[in-house]
């Protein structure tokens, strides 16, 4: 009887050797104790998974070239991902909060890359980072510009605080109206319809549009705001083709903006659908989900890199080794600022020498790096990302369209790779 | 007319989506909070029918409703039957289940924007210079098919008559030889049935989300509330009262609105006629 049970102890210690043995194969790779990055993100919505993929991958090569040096030594990164939910309705915004506390608290989370996703959780969070003094590389689904204000406003309490995606300010002034600039001057188009989901975000960029675009001599014919989940557009599309719209700028991160686009290639409205923020369009598989009816649609993916282009050299590597890693191009917003965040964070750390907050956020400020979708510098002041419509020069975003089942950027001149095209009920 | 064409097929939709909530509590009085995630599940059911085991379209339409009436039949059979006649109970179970099942769904990958299923009929028509495409008018179809389907059922089919009776006085009905337990059985599968047939004729518009749950749950109820509880007829006249709502606040005031013009529906009734257009639970208290 002694003997049988010695016999299956002994298979068991044997069971756990094999088991544990791709773990050593992957600690040969970077040894030391792990730089802990936590991630809170929405992670059942495309801007949540997607930067969960790109810092998963991110973090993957890291580790695979011996990871980070800290000082003397070499550290491997290891991720924590925990679900935020921020993007779901009804979700408040105190159930992100514990999420982040959780990953400083029970994950022992050395920095804080990611979400939270959505603005007022991520505002609100800002404290909690403050609070733990964790460094924190915003990456997704933030646009409000009152989160850079806010560090500039109160540096020493939120100097922990980066943000290395685009802001909506920007994208506004910067790509929005000079992409309308551009449609206008090559179609003469100048009459304006606002599409816009009832959420905060939507309803300050829509208002914001529209007072750009009638400056610069669009005339804006009408504005329908749609609640959070909204099936049936078609009334808002006949409002618009009575208005004589010539471009229908939607502004809505919910699924069923997908609808809009069907109901409006099934109408055949004769304006062109701009998506500025339309995560439905963004996904690689909108073509085939539409069955092709969202050809013509215009969308921001917010940076570079979110879709094929050859905006710097790291771009294509990116979404080649994206595509390798998980089956499919750069899904959109959030995936490729989430990867640079990782790398960012690491080339800080080096520079630091130390996992020290204060050192990392000095070396952060000091960041200029050359990544997938521009230059990479932060302003020390506010600690927003640098941006641009020239690689080189800063970070740079894109604006695409769906031309024959593929998101051609058309938007900023530098990273184009195709021009504005005009659905054929629309031409003359 | 495209306020009269695009509220009758509103209209219709809400009914879709509300016919099955009110048969079920309309036979057993049971409040089926999880009919929005067999609203959901069966659109993913009849994807993964199409895209995983390459199943024909309508083949897999007819086994998705298949799996959803024996769902529904399970779902009482083994949870509800423990907590029938418990009111607060019945609510929390269904309610529970329901999240369960779009959580679930959540878990398991079914997140996005790309899961779809394809129109019946592609391309549209014209109807008074009014474009309208023909899933659409499938959707009207279907709805008109399915009303006059549950009056013949309900006064000409023994199990109909049954339904009838189980509805008026469950008490009397079980002495005349009615089984209650089995005729909320048959509610149940025909109550999911409904609400996978709803899934089947109008998410080819759109997209699957589990997220159309909760709005799906919240329009029922939205609808079974103004019509009276229980009361299909009320519903069909609720759904139109709504739908024709919904779509004069997107034309003449704003999109917006048009959610919070179902809530407030839901309000004005419960103050003005607490039982709704036909409902008769409440009727005494009102009286008094």
């Amino acid at each position: 009887m002694k003997k049988f049970r010695f016999k299956w102890v002994g298979i068991f210690f044997l069971a756990m050797v094999f088991c544990g043995l791709p773990i050593l194969g992957h600690q040969a790779n970077a040894q030391g104790k792990p730089i802990v990055i936590g991630a809170p993100l929405a992670t059942a919505f495309l801007y949540g998974w997607d930067a969960e993929r790109a810092i998963k991958l991110a973090v993957e090569e890291i580790n695979a070239k011996g990871g980070v040096t800290v000082g003397k030594e070499k550290r491997p990164f290891k991720v924590e991902v925990m679900d935020t939910r921020d993007l779901e309705p009804g979700v408040p915004t105190s159930d992100a909060l514990l999420v982040v506390e959780k990953l400083i608290l029970e994950k022992n989370a050395d920095f804080i890359v990611g979400g939270p996703v959505r603005s007022e959780a991520a505002l609100a969070a800002m404290d909690l980072l403050s609070k733990y003094k964790k460094v924190s590389i915003l990456t997704t689904g933030v646009l409000t510009p009152a989160y850079h204000k806010r560090v500039e406003a109160e540096y020493d309490k939120f100097k922990y605080c980066f943000r290395i995606s685009g802001e909506v300010g920007w994208m506004v002034v910067g790509e929005f109206i000079p992409c309308l600039m551009d449609i206008k001057a090559k179609y003469g188009l100048n009459k304006l319809f606002i599409m816009i989901q009832d959420v905060a975000h939507a309803r300050a960029g829509g208002d914001l549009v529209s007072k750009l675009a009638t400056e610069k001599g669009w005339e804006v014919v009408g504005k329908e705001i749609f609640p959070t989940g909204t099936t049936d557009y078609s009334v808002g599309l006949m409002k618009a083709k009575k208005e004589n719209a010539q471009v229908i700028l939607i502004w809505m991160d919910m699924p069923e903006s997908s609808i809009l686009l069907k109901q409006w290639f099934d109408m055949k409205v004769p304006a062109l659908p701009f998506g500025t923020i339309i995560s439905a369009a963004e996904e690689p598989g909108f073509w085939k989900a539409t069955e092709g009816k969202g050809e013509y649609a215009l969308g921001s993916v917010v940076n570079a890199g979110n879709t094929p282009s050859k905006a710097t050299p790291w771009t294509m590597k990116f979404v080649e080794a994206y595509q390798k890693k998980w089956k499919l191009e750069p899904e959109g917003y959030g995936t490729s600022s989430s990867y640079m965040a990782v790398y960012t964070l690491k080339d800080a750390i080096e520079r630091a020498g130390s996992l020290d907050s204060d050192k990392v956020v000095a070396a952060l400020e000091k960041t200029d790096l050359m990544g997938v979708y521009g230059r990479i510098k932060f302003n020390p002041k506010n600690h927003q990302i640098i941006p641009s419509v020239d690689p080189n020069e800063g970070a740079v975003g894109t604006i695409f369209q769906w031309q024959a089942g593929k998101r051609v950027v058309v938007f900023p001149p530098k990273i184009a790779m195709g021009e504005v095209k005009l659905p054929p009920w629309m031409k003359k | 007319m495209d306020i009269l064409i695009y509220g009758i097929i509103n209209s219709f939709s809400l009914a879709l989506m509300a016919i099955g909530f009110t048969l079920v509590y309309g036979i057993s009085r049971l409040p089926n909070f999880a009919h929005g995630a067999l609203y959901v599940i069966t659109g993913f059911l009849v994807w993964s029918l199409i895209h995983l085991l390459k199943l024909n379209y309508f083949i897999s339409i007819l086994l998705a409703l298949v799996i959803m009436g024996l769902v529904g039949a399970a779902i009482y059979r083994f949870v509800l039957i423990r907590v029938r006649g418990m009111a607060t109970s019945e609510i929390i179970a269904t309610y529970a289940l329901g999240l369960a099942i779009l959580e679930f769904l959540r878990w398991g990958g079914f997140k996005g924007m790309t899961y779809t299923l394809p129109v019946f009929i592609e391309g549209s028509i014209n109807i008074g210079g009014i474009p309208v495409d023909f899933q659409r008018i499938i959707v009207i179809a279907i709805g008109i098919v399915v009303v006059t389907f549950m009056w013949l059922f309900t006064h000409f089919n023994k199990i109909g008559l049954a339904f009838r009776g189980m509805a008026q006085d469950e008490h009397a009905a079980m002495m005349l030889g009615i089984d209650s337990d089995w005729m909320a059985v048959i509610a149940m599968a025909m109550g999911s049935i409904l609400a996978g047939l709803a899934a089947i004729a109008l998410l080819p518009l759109g997209n699957i989300v589990v997220e159309a749950g909760y709005n799906v749950l919240i329009l029922s109820i939205a609808v079974c509330i103004v019509g009276g509880l229980g009361s299909w007829v009320g519903a069909i006249l609720a759904a139109f009262m709504i739908g024709f709502l919904q779509i004069i606040t997107v034309a003449y005031i704003q999109s917006h609105f048009q959610m919070v013009v179902a809530l407030l529906t839901i309000i004005v009734t419960l103050i003005l006629r607490p039982s709704g257009l036909f409902g008769r639970q409440k009727e005494l208290e009102e009286r008094v």
